[in-house]
């Protein structure tokens, strides 16, 4: 369960969404796959790394203190075919950012579609199609 | 010159010209059975059958390379261009046969104990319980190794061909330079086996045994290791690879599984693609364990405080 306190911050919905699971590596299924999770921040840290990489963002909660979000997506090359480099969210990047959250309420989530604040969409599944 | 001698000549030009004539018409009407030759595109039905009519893999590899009188060997001169990166043509829930109902069961007639086993994954799966054992970083291993949507190079030689998945490093190589497989009483289980192939014009046929058991893909059937393959990889146009595979492993099946999987070559005309070096234990974040219910869980976070799994703030 989410603690409320990040709620001012941070939106849960409910829905039915088709996802390609996560692949490369492990199961999916410790996320909520009928859930999403919609956070703001600033970028922490992008590890661009195989199997997964890992998108932290700092998020301010209600009281003023931060917690570092996870987003989880695939590794480098097809983040790649998704136009996903890592100069796209370089530390201090405002954005907003949307994923499927853990079930033990971890503050992780695997990484639907991140938003940056000039507007630009990112969505790593995008990497799996064919062009 | 007199009559009778341009006679003679005249006769002479015409039957060198009759005797062309009938080489070319034979050259056009050469049987199909004859290597190199174009045969009739086979239907998914007639290769199934075509499984069905060998008892094992080594049968059928056997009875494809007699037709092509032993098989062939290439010269460099003679190789098919399959360059370029390519990626699996996309599937709907990654299963192994492409022509697998999104909302029905793999298309392989399972032995009775092999379906139980596969029908309680798929309902453990629609209740969280789901363990993949490539999680611990293994390789998934051939006939997974088919169905896996990273990308891939294949490089064609004389002697070998190897084929790349760049997904921890994978790379199968198939000799074709007419060796044999190990004696069978020093065969022993590897990811991807051990795979000798020969050319029949084009199509580069396979055979693959000592190889592991594993699971086709999540969702999918479980192989034991006594799974064979015969693959025939050909390239159908400019951006597509195919290989007609077939699965024998009797424990598990009930006849052979064929599928026809695809492989597409990415446009690259920006020169970005590249395949790296994978590492799988790079980043500690990805390290998962399996729970006592058999499901999977993160082993905790690099960038939570304390291991903190409720998501406090700091």
């Amino acid at each position: 369960m989410i603690k409320t306190r990040f709620t001012p911050l941070l939106s849960i919905a409910a829905l039915t969404v088709l996802t390609i699971p996560l692949l490369a590596h492990h199961s999916g299924a410790m996320f909520e796959k009928e859930k999403t999770i919609t956070v703001e921040g600033v970028v922490k840290r992008f590890e661009y790394t195989n199997p997964h990489s890992w998108l932290q963002v700092d998020v301010k909660n209600q009281d003023g203190s931060v917690t570092t979000w996870g987003f989880e997506a695939e590794g480098p090359s097809t983040l790649q075919r998704a136009g996903i480099r890592p100069s796209d969210f370089m530390p201090g990047t405002k954005l907003k950012i949307t994923g499927h959250p853990m079930k033990d309420g971890s503050p992780a989530a695997a990484w639907v579609e991140a938003i940056r604040a000039d507007g630009k969409r990112f969505d790593p599944r995008e990497g799996f199609k064919v062009k | 010159m007199t009559n009778s001698t341009k006679t003679a000549r005249i006769a002479a030009i015409f039957l060198a010209f009759a005797t062309l004539l009938s080489a070319c018409n034979k050259a056009g009407t050469a049987p199909a059975a004859s290597s190199g030759a174009p045969e009739p595109e086979r239907t998914k039905e007639q290769m199934i059958e075509l499984g069905r009519q060998h008892k094992t893999a080594w049968e059928l590899y056997q009875s494809l390379r007699e037709k092509t009188k032993d098989g062939q060997r290439l010269a460099s001169s003679n190789l098919p261009d399959w360059s370029g990166v390519y990626t699996r043509a996309p599937v709907p829930g990654f299963s192994f046969d492409p022509d697998q109902p999104p909302d029905g069961l793999p298309t392989a007639k399972l032995t009775p104990e092999f379906h139980a086993k596969m029908l309680k994954r798929i309902e453990d799966a629609k209740r969280g319980i789901e363990w993949d054992p490539i999680s611990t970083c293994s390789p998934p291993g051939h006939p997974r190794w088919l169905t896996e949507p990273f990308l891939r190079e294949f490089i064609v030689t004389p002697k070998q061909t190897w084929l790349i998945n760049e997904m921890v490093n994978d790379i199968r190589r198939i000799y074709t330079d007419g060796r044999d497989h190990l004696p069978e009483a020093d065969r022993y289980p590897l990811y991807d086996g051990d795979s000798i192939g020969f050319w029949d014009g084009q199509k580069l046929v396979i055979h693959t045994n000592q190889l592991q058991a594993g699971i086709y893909q999540r969702s999918q059937p479980d192989y034991t290791d006594q799974v064979e393959t015969v693959e025939i990889w050909q390239k159908v146009d400019d951006k597509t690879l195919r290989a007609d595979v077939w699965v024998y492993d009797p424990p598990a099946l009930q006849e052979p599984w064929f599928t026809r999987q695809s492989y597409v070559k990415l446009d690259d005309r920006e020169k970005t693609l590249r395949i790296r070096y994978w590492n799988c234990g790079e980043n500690e974040n990805n390290a998962v364990y399996q729970t006592k219910e058999g499901a999977t869980q993160f082993r905790g976070f690099t960038f939570t405080k304390n291991k903190n799994k409720q998501g406090e703030s700091r």
